[in-house]
C-alpha cells in the first residue's frame, strides 16, 4: 500500500515537473533570447505560405545571425478573433499581419500598432497601395499582398465558346445564357463560406460607386433600403432565379465550388485571384483570368474590378524587440525576396519592382496598372455586426426572400448597431 | 461526533479551484456586463443596465438566437433522449454483441468536434454529400435538401449531428440506470400479466427517472453550449439561422469587441440555462417513484 502511495505521488510529481519544463520551453520558443540570437515571433494567418516563408526566414537568419524568426500561424477566422488578445500580451506577434477594415481599426484604436512612418522600407512599397494601412497621417501597417476579390474565370472555355468579357449587365446575362445553353454553370458560388463576402464587392461596385457608402451607412447618412443596395440584392436574386449560380449555392463551400471550376462544370469562381493557384493545382490545363460582373450599362460603369491590399505587415507596439521586427519587415520588402514570395504563393504584391514569373501572375498583372479597380468595399465596413447584417441580406435573398424585405431586415440590424 | 478543524483544509483545494475558474470569471462577467469595456483597452465606462436593455429591446439578432437555441435544444433533447433510451433498451443485456454495440454507439463521443463537423459538413453537402446521393439512390430524391444552406432547416440539420455525436454518451447513462432496476420487479409485472408497454410505463420509466433527469439536464446544457459544431459547420449562417447564443457571444466579444455587452448576454445565458434546468429537474423529479 505504502509503495503504491509513493508510486502515485512520484508519478504526479514527475508529471508536474515535466509539465513545468514543457511549459517553460514553450514559452521561451515563442519570443525571447535564444542563445546569442534574439527570437521574434511572426504571427499571421497564411498557413499555405508556411513553406516559402520558412525558406525566406532561413535566408533572413543567415543574413542576420543575431535574429531568429518563429512563425505563429492561426487560421484566418481564429486570427480575426484572437489576434488582438495575443498582441495585448506582447509575447507573440513582434511582427504580425492585420486585415484591413474592422481588424485594422480595432488594433489601431487599442494602440497595438507601432508607427512605421519614416522607416526607410516604407518606400519599398507602392505608395498608392498602402493607404489602407494609414490612419491620422501615420503608417501603421504595410499591406504586402494585392488580391483581386472578383471572379476567376476559365478564359480557355470562353475562347472556345466565342465569349467576350461582358462590359454591361445585359452582356453579362447574355454570356451566362450561352454558358447555360452549353450545360455549364456560369458561376460557382461558395455560399456556405466566403461567397457572399467576396462576391458582394464586385456585385455592388458600380451600383454604389461612392467609396464612402458604407461609412455613410454606419453614420446614418445611407440606408440599405436605398437603390444601390436593393438593386445589388435584386441582381443576386436574378443570378439565383436564372440559374446563373448553382442550385443550393448556400450549402456549397469553397472546396466544392473550386472543384466545379476545375472540372469545367462551372465557368467562374466567385471568390478571387488568391484561388488561381489552387485551381491550377487541381487542373493545370486551365487558362484563367479575372472578370467582375458589370451590373450597370457600359456607359454607367465606373469600376472594372476590386482590389484588396491585405496581409498588412506591422510591428507590435507592446514588443520589446521592435528593431529586430522592423529588420524582418525590411527584408520582406526587398524586391528579390518579395518576388520569391509572390511567385511561390501565386500572389501579386504591393512591393515595388517585383518580377512575376508564373504565367497566371503575368497574365493578370495588367489588373494592377491598366484597370480601374476599387478597394474592397466590405473592408470599409468597420463595424463587424453591420458587416454581418449586410452579408446576411445576401444570404436571405439567395434563400428566397424578397430583396426589399431582406434589405429592410438588414437595415434594422444596422440601426441597432450604429455607434 | 467531533470534527477536527483540520478537515476544512481538505476543502481548500476545491474551493480555490472553484473560486479561480468559476466564481471569479462569473463575478467578473457580472461586473463587466454593466460596462462598455471593449476587452482590449484599460478604460471603460459604467453604463448601468444599458447592455441588458439592449439585449431585450434593441438587438434583434440576440432575440433570434434565443429562438434558434430553443429549436436546437428541443430537437436535441427529444431525439437524443429517445434514441439513447431506445438503443439502451436494445443493448441492456451484457452479451458480447451488446458490449460491442455499446462501444460502437459510444464511439462518436470520443471524436473531436471539429472532425465531426468536417465529416457531417461533407455528408450534408448538397451536390457531393453522401446523404443526398443515398436518398437519390433509394428513389427518395424528393427528400434531398440543401441541409446546411436552407435557413429553414439548417438548425435541425445541426441538431441531428449533435444527436449523433452525443447519443452514445447518454446511452451509457441509461444502460447503467436500466441495469440498476431489480429483476424481481419485472418478474412481478410478468406474473401480474402486464404488457410490455405497461411494464415500461409502470416499472422501467419511473425507476429510470433519476437517469432520465441526468440525461435531459445534461443534454439541455450541452445543446445550449454547442458552440464548436455550429461554429465549424455553419458559422451561424445562413442569415443567422443557426446563430445560437454561444456563437453570438463569441461574435460580439471577439469580432465586434464589445466585451461589456457580451458579458451581459453571458449572464442572461447563464440564467436561461439555470432556469430551464431547474424546471426540468422539478418536472422529472415528480415522476420518480421507489418500490
Amino acid at each position: 500500500m505504502k509503495n503504491k502511495l509513493w508510486l502515485a505521488t512520484g508519478t504526479v510529481g514527475l508529471g508536474l515537473i515535466l509539465g513545468a519544463c514543457a511549459g517553460e520551453s514553450g514559452g521561451e520558443d515563442s519570443s525571447s533570447e535564444s542563445g546569442d540570437a534574439t527570437q521574434i515571433s511572426f504571427m499571421h494567418w497564411r498557413g499555405e505560405d508556411k513553406a516559402v516563408l520558412d525558406e525566406i526566414i532561413a535566408d533572413f537568419e543567415e543574413a542576420n545571425p543575431d535574429i531568429r524568426v518563429e512563425q505563429n500561424i492561426y487560421p484566418s477566422d481564429q486570427y480575426q478573433a484572437t489576434a488582438q488578445r495575443m498582441l495585448q500580451e506582447g509575447s507573440t506577434g513582434d511582427v504580425f499581419t492585420s486585415f484591413p477594415g474592422a481588424q485594422f481599426e480595432s488594433i489601431q484604436s487599442a494602440g497595438f500598432f507601432e508607427d512605421l512612418s519614416g522607416e526607410e522600407f516604407v518606400s519599398n512599397f507602392d505608395e498608392s497601395l498602402i493607404a489602407v494601412g494609414q490612419k491620422d497621417d501615420a503608417q501603421y501597417a504595410l499591406p504586402y499582398q494585392l488580391v483581386f476579390n472578383m471572379p476567376v474565370y476559365n478564359k480557355g472555355m470562353f475562347d472556345e465558346l466565342g465569349l467576350e468579357v461582358p462590359k454591361s449587365w445585359t452582356e453579362f446575362q447574355e454570356m451566362a445564357d450561352t454558358l447555360l445553353e452549353n450545360d455549364i454553370t456560369p458561376i460557382a458560388f461558395p455560399g456556405a463560406d466566403i461567397g457572399p463576402n467576396q462576391f458582394m464587392n464586385s456585385m455592388m461596385m458600380n451600383n454604389a460607386p461612392d467609396e464612402e457608402v458604407f461609412q455613410k451607412l454606419q453614420n446614418g447618412e445611407e440606408s440599405l433600403t436605398n437603390e444601390w443596395w436593393v438593386k445589388t440584392l435584386e441582381d443576386f436574386k436574378l443570378l439565383a432565379d436564372k440559374g446563373y449560380i448553382q442550385d443550393d449555392a448556400l450549402g456549397t463551400n469553397q472546396d466544392s465550388a473550386m472543384a466545379m471550376v476545375a472540372n469545367e462544370e462551372a465557368a467562374m469562381l466567385a471568390t478571387g485571384s488568391y484561388h488561381m493557384n489552387s485551381l491550377l493545382d487541381l487542373n493545370p490545363d486551365l487558362e484563367l483570368d479575372l472578370l467582375a460582373p458589370i451590373t450597370v450599362e457600359e456607359s454607367e460603369a465606373t469600376y472594372e474590378g476590386i482590389n484588396t491590399a491585405t496581409f498588412m505587415l506591422a510591428v507590435n507596439s507592446n514588443s520589446d524587440k521592435k528593431d529586430q521586427a522592423k529588420a524582418f519587415i525590411d527584408y520582406l520588402s526587398q524586391p528579390e525576396v518579395a518576388s520569391k514570395y509572390a511567385n511561390e504563393t501565386g500572389q501579386h504584391l504591393t512591393v515595388n519592382d517585383v518580377e512575376y514569373e508564373s504565367e497566371a501572375l503575368q497574365n493578370t498583372s495588367y489588373w494592377i496598372d491598366e484597370r480601374n479597380t476599387r478597394f474592397q468595399p466590405r473592408f470599409l465596413i468597420t463595424n463587424a455586426q453591420i458587416e454581418d447584417a449586410v452579408l446576411s441580406s445576401i444570404e436571405n435573398v439567395l434563400g428566397g426572400e424578397d430583396p426589399m424585405a431582406a434589405a429592410e431586415a438588414a437595415q434594422q440590424i444596422v440601426e441597432e448597431n450604429r455607434e | 461526533m467531533r470534527i477536527s478543524k483540520s478537515i476544512y483544509l481538505f476543502f481548500l483545494p476545491g474551493l480555490v479551484l472553484y473560486s479561480l475558474f468559476f466564481l471569479y470569471p462569473t463575478i467578473s462577467a457580472l461586473f463587466y456586463s454593466f460596462t462598455d469595456w471593449d476587452g482590449l483597452s484599460t478604460a471603460f465606462q459604467f453604463v448601468g443596465i444599458d447592455n441588458y436593455t439592449r439585449a431585450f429591446t434593441g438587438d434583434s439578432i440576440f432575440q433570434k438566437t434565443i429562438g434558434n437555441n430553443l429549436k436546437f435544444m428541443l430537437t436535441v433533447v427529444v431525439f437524443q433522449t429517445l434514441v439513447a433510451l431506445a438503443f439502451a433498451l436494445i443493448v441492456i443485456k451484457n452479451t458480447k454483441t451488446n458490449v460491442f454495440l455499446r462501444a460502437l454507439y459510444f464511439f462518436p463521443t470520443i471524436l473531436s468536434s471539429v472532425s465531426v463537423a468536417f465529416i457531417w459538413a461533407f455528408i450534408y453537402d448538397p451536390s457531393m454529400g453522401i446523404l443526398n446521393q443515398m436518398l437519390e439512390l433509394i428513389g427518395l430524391d424528393f427528400l434531398a435538401q440543401n441541409w446546411l444552406g436552407n435557413s429553414n432547416i439548417a438548425i435541425y440539420s445541426l441538431a441531428i449531428t449533435q444527436v449523433w455525436f452525443h447519443a452514445g454518451q447518454m446511452l451509457i447513462i441509461f444502460v447503467a440506470g436500466l441495469q440498476a432496476i431489480p429483476e424481481e420487479l419485472y418478474e412481478v409485472a410478468k406474473i401480474e400479466g402486464a404488457s410490455k408497454w405497461q411494464t415500461f410505463k409502470s416499472v422501467t420509466w419511473p425507476l429510470l427517472a433519476p437517469s432520465a433527469t441526468i440525461v435531459v439536464a445534461y443534454t439541455t446544457i450541452q445543446s445550449f453550449k454547442a458552440f464548436d459544431l455550429v461554429f465549424a459547420m455553419t458559422g451561424g449562417g445562413p442569415n443567422n439561422s443557426t446563430e445560437i447564443i454561444a456563437t453570438y457571444i463569441y461574435d460580439v466579444a471577439f469580432k465586434s469587441y464589445q466585451f461589456g455587452y457580451a458579458s451581459a448576454i453571458s449572464i442572461i445565458f447563464m440564467v436561461i440555462i439555470a432556469l430551464i434546468t431547474y424546471l426540468q429537474f422539478k418536472a422529472l423529479r415528480s415522476d420518480r417513484v421507489s418500490y
